[in-house]
């Protein structure tokens, strides 16, 4: 744990001024908090010893005392405080930064959800650890440092009497914290489920009441919200306990001083004073040991949250951009893949299994293929999405590895398979690349891709903010707004995959018959899994298994009867026989 | 046609007014069932607060005063010191040793009496929401899917879960307060009837305090909003920059979006600082009142005390008595955050309940036959959402038993409309529809639905396993008749390929399922329910060839011998119908089957020849 958390001090070096400074104004502080019960000792004894004593003193002392205290321990505070919110700060910075620079392969292994985590709860943790286990540390250490100081100074005997409770205080109370953070868990978790079970049913409303489920689903959703109820209560009582007994445990000190010091009082071998002081500077010392299960738990599940956040932050960058400074300046669009092997993990079986495949500048090609034969992959070799091996793909005669990166993603523009879009305005995603495109550019691309009459038909046009807080797309929209964005680029090769599936099949052959036009003479890669879409491309390339298996023009192709002519004839006739088992496997 | 209201506006009907009684009054009715444990939960917070109290009293008067300086008090303590005596008394031992005894008893029971009044009070609150929420589930439930048109399932689940979570912290919040108010008010009594100057000068810092809080919370509500809103937009963009890293990697936008994320988080450590500073600058000053308090009880006190005017205890007591006079400002500041909050939420569940959109229901439902043949008779059917625009404008037809017609048209020609007024999402006028001769409105919903099948676009999966998923709860559908079902459509290979089969858990929206096996899964669970009567929304998503020709050979076992109306994108799917329906702006372009509707050479042959042209 020490280790984990010693890899935060990079962090907290740019700071360790405010925060060496801080820690110190809290011991002064604790000082001047001790006056206090030191100075309302002298005045109780000066009125229990008669006489015509002058209490003004003591109770200016205890003013000054209180203003010299808040002064310091609202510095102190603020110091540690602004360090935690400096050093989260930072650290956010660098997880975004780190996290930009991760490619599919981490992004294959961590969830977006795992990330957020990281960045909000983790980030969050640390912060706590340095704002919150710093001033609980310090109490830790000073109150007990002061508060035993003071109370050895007036009474060493009923001082060592105290501390035997002590060690239980400290039991119970982490005892107390570790229930109390799997209470709260637990209803966390029951309050989780019930969000997802109303969210769940409402959006599935339609399903529910056609399906006449409506009593079915209260009485679960009566299961669920019991549930929540039940670890709610769990939590209160053991909460509950905790309020009940500290203080009940804490009041053995207490106790101690009432008997054994008023003993020492009536005996003439203690003061009142210092008696009712004892009352004050007990709490002094009790607190420390209240908190420091708490302390010890905060540092536990910092050191958790400090390796979660450097195991992202130390990563290398997965795709390195190292250009040789040799390639052209501009590509023109020849492909050639030579023995391309890939594969995401090494414990999983390959995806690309030797692809060789020649495309000539200016060709356009479509890639077919079962689902899993790795398609995807092969167009994000060419933008390095998926790093290849050295040497086995190369763009214009040069290795993709030796280009700069910015320029071979500018120039080879891939549009994914999956429709994203921003939770912004349409220009603004159409133009995310570059935002000072002109709208000529925009209005052009969005024509292409079939998109034009749809933005026009938005009140605000390209200013029409899409996604959650704007206007829903449907997912063919989604898919023509993706490919205007490709479009835009008038990149010398232009990389599609699979970008017509939720498109209906006349809007996809009104947007191919634009590409053609578009296009003539550019480098174009096409995934389609339909043949009406193969049929117009220059040569097809159907693979399997990570390998090609058939390379030719659709009249050759169809000639040569293997695969794409089986599929041909599936979509053109439709499955009349139960002959797609023909197809499951490979020919 | 009922007038529709529109419920996008509905926060802005909200009154965000600070206090509403009528709020609480209502509020209220939740908890009358419970109102039993909650009066235990309010005898014990009296009990709690009065032993709080007495434990001072016996640590000044009792044992300062009467022991150490041996003067005993003429003031009020509760009859303390002559149970000290008697204590001593009855077991023989030192009055010391007593008062400890004592002591020690009260804190026993302060603590226990403290811990039954949070869990009496906890259990009422519990169970008074537990029943509001499940009321609001229910209320929600029932609400025809019309009304989920125009309201977003997002904002109206935070009623259902933050918003009653605000009520817990409020009636919470309550219950505190009492706790905090009791022992003020018993302690102010006690310290009255010693001191009254003394006692009013320590008053005095009250107001101070609590302008001082005022202060705070006024400061930092705003801070604390900024704080809220740069968090959660950074988040978002860290959310959105993550959800879409591919795109953001191909356009080469990293240097970009991280000077962008920076600038709010710059932003957002601004509000945080400021936020800090007046934090620590209110933080410290709580406590420093409390120990001016000490100084001024010594001051004041003392020369009282030298005065003869109050004893030694009593000025020790007074100190002892600062933090329950001034805690209840702290914690009541505290506290109208939390009570502003939950008037709002409050009023957000009580307008959920208050909607009360229904599909209506006939008074005299006619009784189905167990069997149906299957007739179905649109007469005339006009329709629309909002008056003035017609979306169905006169549709007839009428559909054979075992039928199957398919529907095909433009986008908003009207196609889901037709569906949704057959499974009765929405009410229309009587004598537009019929099922095997009787009016469907004369059917009752709960009754249609049983003999209706859907299958949407957009098959919605619900958290559990697939068995869970096929059966829907219906008893009636067994193990075995789910795996038949399941086996007659084509997904007994998929499902059988998953590491549990039909014990395999769905996630919530189907993500561990590809887009044909949902559809799949969704014709089984339409196979097991056997209805009379088939809707099929065919999705438009490509799917793959070997899914495809899976999908349409489940279909077709699916329709067999069943009245199916079929709203189609597939070529494949129309040809298998007996008959086409072409609509078009709400009307009746075309029907006839596919080969006299091509031959017509009419829309249908048209939109054919566009989308299904020959591949060769």
């Amino acid at each position: 744990m020490l280790r984990s958390l010693y890899r935060i001090w990079p962090f907290l070096t740019p700071y360790r001024w405010r925060l060496g400074s801080g820690v110190a104004a809290f011991g002064l502080a604790r000082l001047f908090e001790a006056l206090v019960p030191f100075y309302l000792a002298i005045g109780i004894d000066m009125l229990a010893e008669e006489g015509t004593a002058d209490l003004r003193r003591p109770a200016l002392a205890i003013l000054l005392a209180v203003a010299a205290r808040y002064a310091v321990v609202t510095y102190a505070r603020y110091a540690v405080r602004s360090t935690g919110l400096h050093v989260a700060s930072d650290l956010r910075r660098q997880l975004y930064a780190a996290l930009q620079s991760q490619g599919l392969k981490f992004y294959n292994r961590h969830t977006v959800g795992d990330m957020m985590t990281r960045a909000v709860a983790d980030i969050a943790l640390i912060q706590r650890l340095i704002s919150m286990g710093t001033i609980l540390l310090v109490i830790l250490v000073y109150a007990t440092l002061v508060g035993f100081g003071f109370m050895l100074y007036l009474s060493p005997e009923l001082t060592l009497l105290l501390i035997p409770p002590l060690p239980f205080v400290f039991l119970y109370a982490k005892h107390a914290s570790r229930n109390m953070g799997i209470a709260s868990q637990a209803v966390q978790e029951r309050l989780s489920d019930l969000g997802t079970h109303v969210q769940e049913n409402l959006s599935g409303i339609r399903t529910i009441q056609a399906m006449a489920q409506e009593a079915h689903e209260m009485a679960r959703f009566g299961r669920t919200n019991q549930a929540y109820a039940d670890a709610f209560y769990e939590q209160a009582k053991v909460n509950s306990l905790m309020t009940a007994w500290m203080p009940s445990l804490a009041a053995v000190c207490t106790l101690t001083i009432l008997g054994y010091g008023g003993h020492l009082v009536m005996s003439g071998a203690m003061t009142v004073g210092e008696f009712t002081a004892f009352f004050v500077y007990v709490n002094m010392i009790v607190q420390p040991f209240r908190v420091a299960g708490f302390i010890i738990n905060l540092f536990q599940r910092a050191g958790v949250a400090s390796d979660r956040l450097h195991e992202v932050i130390d990563l290398e960058p997965e795709v390195t951009n190292k250009p040789s400074g040799n390639t052209p300046a501009h590509i023109v669009g020849a492909v050639s893949l030579r023995d391309l092997h890939y594969q995401y993990e090494p414990d999983r079986p390959a995806v690309l299994n030797g692809i060789e495949l020649e495309i000539g500048a200016g060709e356009t090609i479509a890639v077919m293929g079962k689902v899993g034969s790795g398609k995807t992959t092969l167009l994000r070799c060419l933008v390095r999405l998926a790093d290849p091996p050295a040497g086995s793909v190369c763009i214009d005669g040069h290795d993709v590895r030796s280009y700069p990166l910015a320029q071979l993603r500018a120039e080879i523009a891939l549009v994914p398979q999956d429709p994203f879009l921003f939770g912004d305005s349409l220009r603004a995603n159409l133009t995310y690349d570059d935002p000072s495109r002109d709208d000529d550019a925009i209005w052009h691309a969005a024509q292409a891709a079939d998109l034009k009459r749809t933005i026009e038909g938005f009140a605000e046009g390209l200013d029409t903010v899409v996604g959650e807080r704007g206007v829903t797309l449907s997912g063919g929209q989604k898919q023509r707004a993706t490919l205007a964005r490709g479009l835009v680029r008038n990149a010398p090769v232009l990389v599609l995959d699979d970008c017509f599936s939720s498109v209906d099949t006349e809007t996809e052959e009104h947007i191919l018959a634009e590409l053609n036009r578009l296009r003539r003479g550019q480098t174009t890669i096409v995934v389609s899994h339909r043949v009406s879409t193969a049929r117009h491309a220059d040569r097809i390339v159907v693979l399997d298994a990570g390998r090609v298996i058939e390379v030719g023009t659709h009249d050759a192709l169809l000639a040569r009867g293997g695969w794409y002519a089986e599929l041909e004839r599936v979509q053109r006739e439709g499955a009349d026989e139960a002959d797609f088992d023909g197809l499951g496997s490979t020919p | 046609m009922t007038q529709q209201r529109d419920y996008s506006l509905f926060e802005a009907e909200l009154t965000g007014a600070a206090l509403n009684l009528q709020l609480l009054r209502r509020l209220l009715r939740w908890m009358r069932p419970y109102s039993v444990t909650f009066l235990v939960s309010a005898v014990l917070v009296l009990a709690m607060s009065s032993l709080q109290v007495l434990m001072p009293i016996v640590i000044s008067l009792v044992v300062i005063d009467g022991l150490i300086q041996g003067n005993d008090t003429e003031r009020p303590d509760f009859g303390m010191t002559d149970l000290t005596h008697w204590i001593a008394d009855f077991a023989g031992m030192h009055p010391l040793l007593a008062a400890c005894l004592l002591y020690a008893a009260l804190q026993l029971g302060w603590a226990s009496t403290g811990h039954w009044h949070r869990m009496t009070l906890i259990t009422s609150v519990i169970k008074g929401l537990r029943d509001l929420r499940q009321d609001l589930f229910d209320h929600l439930e029932t609400r025809p899917s019309s009304f989920y048109d125009r309201v977003a399932v997002g904002r109206v689940m935070t009623r259902v879960t933050n918003d009653v979570e605000a009520l817990y912290e409020l009636l919470r919040g309550v219950g505190t307060l009492i706790g905090e108010f009791v022992p003020f008010f018993v302690a102010l009594s006690v310290m009255l009837s010693i001191d009254v100057p003394l006692t009013l000068i320590l008053l005095l810092a009250l107001p101070i305090m609590g302008g001082v809080t005022g202060w705070f919370r006024r400061a930092t509500s705003k801070l604390f909003r900024l704080v809220r809103q740069t968090l959660s937009s950074l988040n978002q963009d860290m959310q959105e920059n993550l959800a879409g890293m591919t795109v953001v990697q191909l356009s080469g936008r990293e240097a970009q979006n991280l000077e962008r994320y920076d600038a709010i988080n710059v932003e957002n450590r601004a509000h945080e600082l400021r936020s800090a500073r007046v934090e620590t600058l209110y933080g410290a000053f709580t406590d420093s009142m409390a120990h001016i308090a000490i100084g001024v009880v010594i001051w004041y006190g003392g020369g009282q005390a030298v005065q003869g005017y109050m004893t030694l205890g009593e000025v020790v007591l007074f100190t002892q008595f600062i933090n329950m006079l001034f805690h209840p400002v702290v914690v009541l500041g505290e506290q109208t955050n939390i009570l502003f909050r939950a008037m709002a939420s409050g009023e957000r569940i009580f307008q959920a309940l208050d909607w009360d959109e229904k599909i209506h229901e006939p008074a005299d439902p006619v009784a189905l036959p167990p069997r149906l043949a299957g007739r179905l008779q649109f007469k005339d059917l006009h329709f629309g959402y909002d008056p003035g625009v017609p979306i169905l404008r006169g549709v007839t037809f009428t559909i054979e038993p075992g039928e199957k017609l398919a529907i095909v048209g433009p986008t908003g020609s009207g196609k889901s409309t037709l569906i949704r007024l057959l499974s009765r999402f929405y009410d229309f006028d009587d004598g537009l529809i019929y099922l095997d001769g009787y009016d469907l409105n004369r059917i009752h919903t709960r009754d249609l639905r049983r003999r209706i099948g859907v299958v949407l676009q957009d098959f919605h999966i619900f958290s559990g396993t697939i068995y869970d998923n096929i059966a829907l709860g219906n008893p009636e559908v067994t193990r075995d008749k789910a795996i038949d079902a399941a086996k007659k459509v084509n997904a007994h290979a998929f499902i059988s390929a998953l590491p549990k089969g039909y014990e395999t858990p769905l996630s919530e929206r189907g993500q561990n399922l590809s887009q044909g096996q949902r559809q799949l899964l969704a014709f089984a669970r339409v196979l097991a329910a056997d209805p009379e009567i088939l809707i099929l929304d065919e999705a438009t998503a490509s799917i793959d060839t070997e899914t495809e020709l899976l999908i349409q050979d489940a279909l077709r076992k699916l329709t067999a011998g069943r009245t199916s109306i079929l709203i189609a994108h597939r070529l494949q799917t129309i040809q298998e119908a007996d008959r086409v329906l072409v609509l078009q702006d709400g009307r009746i372009e075309e029907i006839g089957t596919h080969e006299e509707l091509l031959e017509a050479d009419g829309l249908y042959a048209t939109l054919h020849r566009l989308q299904f042209q020959e591949t060769a």
